[in-house]
């Protein structure tokens, strides 16, 4: 570990803080329908939108009827994906004439960008049309993000209004995101990343011819090792800035091309990847701030931001220590780091972005349900490998994803106050909310869909056949790639571990399914606790009311979110990843 | 064939989705 290092990792952590207060007090003006900056352009352009569908925008929505908006707005944009998808090599805008995306992958891919996962079983270059992309990834970018981000407002809605069955409009709450937050910030985003080198264009696949042609062996379908000479180089590119941008923004994660950000075209230089880190943390971030004003209580907001930062730095100075300190087993090697190396497990990793920056992307990529990576995971020390699980485990709640970030530490929230209300012997409170039986019902509801189907799909395919062809690394390694498959899925990151051919009917369906259940059934609990809450009265503050502003309340939380991580997650993770380091230290690698 | 069955299984999965709101509502009036 060296302090530059250290100083990239808090500077990183520095202008996020900075940030969060401002966007976090013009997200609650935008969606409180308070004046802004951006009125006199988007607010003529917006009043066109609700003209053009029909929708009221002075119309209020109960918690079902914003559900049941978000499930069908979602319902329609999946299968208008997967029929792009189906339908590529027909439609325009595809100048490397690709072939129309296979039933499986294509249904994996539309549940994937339909729930924010993004996850991949496919290199874009290679399979996605320019329209594909644009059209139908880069949409979804915006929309999934968006409507993470309304269901968030709802829930802040359900806590700080009293006596009402109402949350706001889907709609207008939708299109304001998207608007007001989601394209003035993606904008400039793209000039900025366009300025480093980032690409952004129509064209056909450059084909370059090699000043040095290279010898490479290659095994044909048939087994065969054949000597081929290799004389050009196909060097893809396309619409990468817009898509790029979003990707970190709305922590969406997937990559244009299948390196995702340690492509030199996604992340070419040490600017945009400190750029691309602090896009994928601002929202999740100020929306802590957001849920402070529109509660009436800042402090609050910054009490979760700083449970939040101390579960960050904790992975990320876990993460940097384990992949700093190298691979015992490569003793003679140099994994010393100097002047001229970055040293430590540089395996998996782009020299130009070296440990700290790699151990720094992989925690915040997880911590936030955004999956982009600029180094391989499945390539970290066991400990170094196992912070990624854990963060996406503890339910993306350290920031987490744009919008769910923030409902689903909210729930965390509830189970702390709720602990606390029976420590002491009280009926527990909420910012004066009383929280009965219903409200811890539905929080428990909201956790368990997770761990039921990360560990129950997890042991389905650890013991059968068409989970267990498809591992690279058999024991606790193996383990541990199926178990991120279903965690990355469920926790919709789309991080992938690498290792494991996910491109098959069973992973393709059965991710498909985690993804589905992991967003919607764990949102639609959380949507009921707001509409809960929004009908009850505020009570007054009391001496016996547990405050939910200082340490005491943010080290509370912190112990409730790693206790229901650690209870729950803790033998798969003594099997796969904490095995493997055991192993690793007698001599053994995998 | 397929398209058909991933098709209909995303139809079913959000009308089980939209059953689910309808339960955790009816639960709620059950108990309060």
């Amino acid at each position: 570990m060296t302090a530059n290092g250290w100083f990239q990792i808090f500077l990183v952590i520095a202008v996020v803080f900075v940030i969060t207060k401002p966007l976090g007090i013009f997200m609650a003006r935008v969606f409180s329908r308070e004046k802004t900056f951006l009125d006199p352009v988007l607010r003529p352009l917006e009043k066109l939108v609700y003209r053009l569908s029909g929708v009221d925008e002075n119309h209020e929505m109960r918690w079902t009827e914003y559900a049941i908006s978000k499930m069908l707005f979602s319902a329609v944009s999946m299968v208008l994906l997967y029929l792009i998808q189906r339908t590529q090599q027909w439609l325009p805008l595809n100048p490397q004439k690709l072939a129309n995306v296979p039933q499986a992958l294509a249904f994996n891919t539309a549940a994937s960008f339909t729930t924010n996962t993004n996850w991949q079983n496919y290199s874009g270059e290679v399979v996605m049309s320019y329209l594909t992309q644009m059209a139908g990834l880069a949409y979804h970018n915006f929309t999934s993000a968006a409507a993470g981000i309304a269901l968030a407002i709802a829930v802040i809605r359900g806590i700080s209004r009293k006596e009402t069955d109402k949350l706001g409009n889907f709609w207008v709450d939708f299109t304001r995101c998207c608007l007001w937050v989601l394209l003035p910030i993606c904008l400039v985003g793209a000039l900025a990343l366009v300025s480093q080198g980032v690409v952004q264009n129509l064209k056909p696949y450059t084909t370059a011819t090699l000043t040095e042609p290279q010898t490479v062996q290659v095994t044909g379908a048939d087994g065969k090792t054949t000597t081929q000479v290799v004389r050009e180089q196909l060097i893809a590119q396309g619409p990468v800035a817009s898509q790029e941008v979003i990707k970190e923004l709305g922590t969406n994660g997937g990559g244009f091309f299948g390196a995702n950000s340690a492509h030199p075209f996604e992340n070419p230089t040490p600017l945009t990847n400190f750029l691309e880190l602090v896009l994928i943390l601002a929202i999740a971030s100020g929306l802590t701030y957001t849920l402070g004003r529109m509660t009436g209580s800042p402090r609050h907001g910054w009490a979760i931001w700083a449970a939040m930062v101390v579960l960050f730095v904790m992975g990320v100075s876990t993460a940097y220590w384990a992949e700093a300190k190298g691979n015992p087993l490569l003793a003679g090697a140099d994994q010393h780091s100097s002047t001229m190396q970055s040293g430590g497990n540089m395996e998996g990793k782009e020299v130009r972005f070296g440990i700290a920056n790699s151990a720094l992307f992989a925690t915040v990529t997880t911590d936030t349900s955004c999956g982009a990576v600029n180094s391989a995971h499945d390539s970290f020390t066991p400990l170094g490998g196992m912070v990624p699980l854990i963060n996406i485990m503890l339910g993306e709640v350290v920031f987490g994803g744009v919008g769910s970030g923030l409902y689903g530490v909210v729930v965390f929230v509830i189970l702390a106050v709720f602990i606390a209300g029976l420590m002491v012997g009280r009926t527990p409170e909420y910012l004066g909310k009383k929280i009965e039986s219903y409200d811890v019902q539905m929080a428990m509801l909201s956790i368990l869909i997770m761990t039921f189907v990360i560990l129950g799909l997890s042991a389905v395919a650890s013991v059968r056949p068409f989970g267990t062809s498809s591992i690279s690394n058999p024991g606790p390694h193996g383990l541990s790639q199926i178990l991120y498959v279903y965690t990355s899925s469920v926790g919709n990151n789309g991080s992938a571990f690498g290792g494991l051919n996910t491109n098959t009917m069973w992973y393709n369906t059965s991710g498909a399914a985690a993804m589905l259940l992991g967003r919607f059934f764990m949102v639609i609990p959380v949507l009921a606790i707001a509409g809960n809450l929004a009908k009850k009265k505020i009570a007054p503050e009391s001496a016996g009311t547990f405050p939910v502003t200082g340490a005491l309340f943010s080290t509370l939380l912190v112990s409730t979110i790693l206790i229901v991580s650690a209870l729950t997650f803790f033998p798969a993770l003594s099997l796969g990843p904490i095995l493997e380091h055991l192993l690793m230290l007698a001599g053994k690698a995998f | 064939m397929l398209d058909i069955i991933f098709i209909a299984a995303t139809a079913l999965f959000f009308a089980l989705a939209i059953l689910y709101v309808r339960a955790c509502e009816g639960l709620r009036k059950n108990k309060l």
